[in-house]
């Protein structure tokens, strides 16, 4: 494969690398050599710090000055009250267009004590005991996760989506961000790669080239994190599937890339806060890292990269969680279309073409008819049981309804805003060819049995 | 034998985005694309110049538009990516047929499946479930049918506003996809072809299936009557187009394949006479066919991004400008986002 040497952004490659190269023409075991690091060129500084974020002393200090307003109210025998606000936001509203609540709508509503209802009561108590945690968690300065919250007395608080909800619905109530609650999602997204990241607490995490046992790739909540060092690293891929980060990983994908060294990133699916908001940050405190995304070629996967690129609608109000410069690396359309072994190519499969073909004359041939005849000797016409044709590539497939009804209202969204962008009107393209051909398709669709270290050098290298 | 085209004219990036599909009149061609606006070019007039647009049609794209094959021209109607259709009519000022394209009729998506009368109200009729994907419009102009993805063909009756006939092709919504759909010249049969490679043709005098076709494997993109109503061509994933006696209900033969691996066909039409098939791929080539013999005579391409749309011009009797042949025409569109026209080289 030749090196897309004219298409390198910054630094030229030196020797080492051209002799890796042509021994990569021969290598038949794809044992990859990891890269060396460029030569001596002065280059911008790689350590960062990280901005501390958001209103921590804010959220403090409303949730002090809340708890002493109840604690006045029940010396003075009056009704305790919590405000809560619950966000609401109208379906098709762009998640960039209701920044100051627009088009969205909120019902300001209280929560009281002594309240209207045995219902009332109880959120009551829920959101006096999540005060409670987070106002500890903030003195102490600790984090709490969601999870910790609900186990603290699951009877009372019921399910751990109620928790969620709630804990969301208070800090927009505030006006902060969960985070600024010292409140946090278990961790769930993965990282990789060639950097260091120094947290507040003195200690360093290097993340490394592979996956390291236990927990030692979980991306940690941004507001812990004081400096990141990227070494040379020029690029970051979010994965979709965990399966596909892990096979990257384990291979030292983030090392052996001919784009250069780089950072492999997953959600695991459906992309997490703490995820978001260290991509987010990550971007902004360091621009020129390439962000790419890389997602099965379904409608689910285009809403994931749009959550990525722009939030969801659900925790509009939380802030740095976006990603608009991130780019779609795959799967698209052409990389069905233009593989031959998928839409290409197909053995003649059909059962009845025998050898006929061969003379340029037609042979007739039998088929299931049912010829409309008399009344007396008519049948009910059958209605035959079909089967999805299973194409030669298992990683492509029919869409179902559902997935044809995510696409129309992914379509949707990405129209609700005013003046869609280019990426916007990438994404509508794509999701228009998917509805036409019909297909859906796996990140697996690229892949060399199972390496898809190859496809991703071509695309990453551009 | 085969026969000799020339690149006639093409319209360069006719739309915004890619061209889904194209359907033409005794005088125009109208084209339906990602992008929200239809266009209707006048194929009249050497350059095709551009005749009308008609903006926002569709908010999320057009992935159908249709007129009537053999028909006067002045009926169209097109399905946007949302599910709703829209049926136009070409009326001049004192309502007189010809002019001005204008919107006649919309059925949103909630009033699709609905047997009973549905103009602009969202009724809930049986069958709501699938979305609406291919149509066809009657020679007449005065019937509509519709598919939709849980195998249903639904058949309209544009004057009346209703729709008068469902054929289910699946238990109560399950059936396959039904991606393709045409009308018999003559009225009388409605063919559907589906994802499981099924091909269906209904009576619709009786309102029943008469015959249940196989002989593809993969999914059904195009479906065609031949103007005499003698055949039915049918091609899609497999790459070859099968031919199917209407009379019999038999399959007498396919297409030659033209390599072993012949791409997805996405769109075919039959010409005037019933001598020539067309056929548009996703290889971004368009051929031309010989019927009888299953031999291809022709093939064009511009680029090899996919062609979604091909499409004979009605025959003309008149040259379109002095001095130039009076050979069919044909177009073709897709990926490029323009429009391309092929003229027969005839001798003269």
């Amino acid at each position: 494969m030749p090196l897309p040497s004219s298409k390198r952004r910054q630094r030229p490659i030196s020797g080492p690398k051209s002799q890796v190269q042509g021994s990569a023409r021969t290598r038949v075991l794809r044992r990859r050599q990891p890269l060396p690091h460029s030569p001596h060129i002065p280059a911008p500084s790689s350590l960062v710090s990280i901005p501390p974020q958001g209103s921590h002393d804010g959220a403090l200090s409303q949730i002090e000055s809340l708890l002493e307003s109840i604690l006045d109210a029940v010396i003075n025998g009056a009704d305790l009250v919590i405000p809560y606000q619950t966000a609401r936001s109208s379906p098709g509203v762009s998640p960039a267009a209701s920044g100051a609540g627009g088009a969205r709508q909120m019902t300001t509503e209280v929560v009281k004590f002594p309240g209207r209802n045995i219902q009332e009561v109880k959120r009551f108590d829920a959101l006096l005991r999540i005060l409670e945690l987070s106002h500890e968690a903030l003195l102490t300065g600790n984090l709490i996760t969601k999870r910790n919250i609900y186990y603290q007395n699951t009877e009372l608080f019921r399910s751990q989506s109620a928790v969620n909800d709630m804990v969301d619905n208070l800090a927009f109530t505030l006006g902060v961000g969960r985070g600024d609650l010292n409140i946090v999602a278990a961790a769930r997204g993965l990282i990789a790669g060639p950097i260091d990241v120094m947290m507040r607490n003195g200690a360093t995490v290097h993340y490394g080239h592979g996956l390291s046992g236990g927990n030692g790739n979980l991306i940690p909540p941004i507001n812990s994190v004081d400096k990141v060092d990227f070494h040379n690293t020029r690029w970051l891929l979010v994965i979709e599937k965990e399966a596909t980060f892990r096979t990257l990983a384990n291979s030292g994908y983030s090392s052996t890339s001919r784009a250069g060294h780089g950072i492999l990133v997953t959600a695991k699916g459906f992309p997490d806060l703490v995820t978001r908001r260290f991509l987010s940050t990550l971007h902004s405190v360091r621009p020129q890292l390439n962000v790419f995304a890389l997602v099965d070629f379904d409608p689910h996967g285009v809403s994931i990269l749009r959550t990525f690129q722009y939030g969801s609608q659900r925790l509009d109000h939380e802030e740095n969680v976006t990603l608009p410069h991130l780019k779609w690396l795959g799967i698209r359309s052409l990389d069905i279309m233009s593989r031959s072994s998928i839409i290409m190519s197909h053995s003649l499969q059909d059962p009845q073409s025998g050898d006929s073909q061969t003379s340029q004359e037609f042979s007739s041939q039998g088929s299931l008819a049912y010829p409309l005849g008399s009344s007396d000797d008519e049948r009910p016409a059958k209605r035959p049981k079909y089967n999805y044709p299973r194409d030669s590539n298992e990683s492509v497939a029919p869409l179902t309804r559902d997935d044809r009804k995510k696409a129309v209202s992914v379509m949707k969204q990405i129209c609700g805003e005013r003046g869609f962008d280019s990426a916007g009107l990438e994404q509508m393209q794509e999701l228009q060819r998917m509805l036409m051909l019909n297909v859906k398709a796996e990140i697996q669709t690229v892949d060399n049995f199972g390496d898809i270290a190859d496809w991703l050098d071509e695309r990453l290298s551009v | 034998m085969s026969k000799q085209y020339l690149t006639a004219h093409t319209v360069d990036q006719a739309h915004p985005t890619e061209i889904f599909s194209l359907a033409p009149t005794p005088t125009s061609l109208f084209s339906a694309s990602g992008s929200s606006a239809l266009r209707i070019h006048a194929t009249t007039d050497p350059t095709f110049p551009l005749q009308q647009t008609i903006p926002n049609a569709h908010k999320l794209g057009c992935h159908h538009v249709c007129t009537a094959r053999g028909g006067a021209g002045y009926v169209a109607a097109t399905v946007g990516f949302g599910g709703e259709i829209k049926v136009w009519k070409c009326k001049d000022k004192d309502g007189n047929l010809g002019g001005e394209w204008a919107l006649q009729w919309e059925m949103t998506p909630s009033s699709n499946g609905g047997k009973n009368a549905a103009t602009n109200a969202p009724g809930r009729g049986r069958g709501v479930g699938g979305d609406v994907w291919a149509i066809a419009l009657s020679t007449d102009e005065s019937f509509l049918a519709c598919t939709t993805s849980d195998g249903r063909i639904h058949v309209w009756d544009l004057a009346g506003r209703e729709c008068i006939q469902t054929y289910e092709t699946g238990s109560s919504g399950g059936g396959s996809f039904a991606m393709a759909v045409d009308l018999s010249r003559d009225g009388r049969l409605t063919a559907s072809g589906h994802e499981s490679g099924a091909v269906y043709v209904f009576n619709n005098d009786a309102g029943r299936l008469v015959y249940s076709l196989s002989g593809l494997a993969k999914p059904i993109r195009a479906v065609a009557f031949s103007p005499g109503g003698k055949l039915l061509a049918a091609a899609g994933n497999a790459g070859i187009i099968a031919l199917y006696s209407v009379e019999h209900g038999e399959h007498v033969g396919n297409t030659k394949p033209s390599s072993d691996r012949p791409a997805w066909i996405m769109s075919l039409d039959w010409n005037d006479t019933g001598d020539y098939l067309l056929s548009g791929a996703l290889d971004g080539r368009v051929k031309v066919w010989d019927p009888t013999r299953g031999i291809c005579l022709a093939t064009h391409s511009e680029t090899d991004g996919a062609l979604w749309s091909v499409r004979w011009l009605p025959r003309n009797e008149r040259a379109l400008a002095p001095g130039m042949s009076k050979g069919e025409m044909f177009c073709a569109a897709g990926a490029s986002r323009s429009i391309s026209f092929y003229r027969e080289a005839t001798g003269s």
